[in-house]
């Protein structure tokens, strides 16, 4: 079978319906790193883990037309951006001073809930969407560079 | 429809995953967390998950699902492992690679009657080839070199199959 036509048909449909659920998954972990392990790292190469089975089970040739180059390389850079957008909003204080949770409106919830820890939840999740973006970005371009086959 | 099969597929999962953030239930915001995150992985995914996926979402297969895993799999995998376990001991086998003729029409249908067939020991699936209504099967004790069904390598999983596939 060639890179350009995927695996069997067991792979792909297994792949179809397992790719949600490692997605979910994956969401699960990155918004609640302030409460379980895991955190935006691990929760966003789980999701990246859903982006690379779709490439190697269907194919290069799938990915390329569902891949769009200038997206994730926008959103990678956004959710640098909101990491360092909340990272400033303390600045009054100091860098990096945890203003949500001190006085913030949103984010301080009683500990142990989904919404409390003030500016964590916003950078895990900034963290999830740049590690996610940045290693399908890298597998993408791995895959796409394929002087071998020639 | 396919965004509808995405999105509930995954909050499945979310609510497994988050129960019991309030009392055995769900607090408030963690639906909400979930059903955010859920419509972005189902916007995300509605192209992956299959055209007729939405069948999937009716109850009655639900029951059909849990039935089959309850009753014929678990018994096939009992069976099996027990006829395995004295193929070691004894050392009697008689390995191969069968062709088995099967009667599937769509993907979910063959994907079911492979991973049912890999699942009961003593048998593997290889290969499924659609376009030959074919299966290949790595057989620990070949009784049949051609098989005319599926009866003897799998027993009534593809009966089984054809009804929650469909």
């Amino acid at each position: 079978m060639s890179s350009e036509r995927g695996m069997s048909l067991i792979v792909k449909t297994t792949a179809r319906a397992t790719i949600p659920l490692i997605g979910i998954f994956g969401a699960y972990v990155v918004s609640h790193g302030h409460l379980t392990p895991g955190g935006g790292f691990q929760g966003g190469a789980t999701i990246a883990g859903a982006g690379i089975l779709f490439l190697i089970a269907f194919g290069f040739g799938e990915m390329e037309k569902r891949y769009s180059h200038g997206l994730y390389s926008a959103l990678e850079g956004l959710g640098g951006l909101a990491f360092l957008g909340a990272a400033m909003l303390g600045l009054g204080v100091a860098f990096f001073y945890n203003t949500l949770w001190h006085n913030g409106p949103l984010f301080n919830g009683r500990p142990g809930t989904l919404l409390s820890a003030g500016y964590l939840p916003i950078m895990n999740l900034a963290v999830g969407l740049k590690v996610f973006t940045g290693l399908v970005s890298a597998m993408v371009a791995i895959a796409a560079y394929r002087r071998w086959g020639e | 429809m396919r965004f509808i099969a995405a999105f509930v597929w995954s909050l499945i999962l979310w609510l497994v995953l988050t129960a019991g953030s309030r009392g055995l239930l769900w607090s408030t915001e963690e639906l909400v967390a979930g059903v955010i995150f859920s419509a972005v992985v189902a916007f995300a995914t509605r192209d992956v998950i299959g055209e007729r996926a939405s069948r999937f979402l009716n109850p009655v297969k639900w029951v059909g699902f849990a039935v089959y895993a309850i009753g014929p799999l678990f018994w096939g995998m009992v069976k099996a492992n027990f006829d395995v376990a004295y193929r070691v001991i004894t050392g009697r086998i008689k390995p191969g690679i069968v062709r088995v003729p099967v009667d599937l029409e769509n993907d979910a249908q063959y994907t079911i009657m492979s991973n049912s067939i890999t699942l009961t020991p003593g048998t593997l699936t290889i290969d499924a080839c659609p376009d030959e209504k074919a299966l290949y099967v790595h057989w620990i004790n070949v009784t049949e070199r051609e098989p005319e069904s599926s009866e003897v390598v799998a027993g009534p999983f593809e009966k089984w199959a054809r009804r929650l596939g469909r």
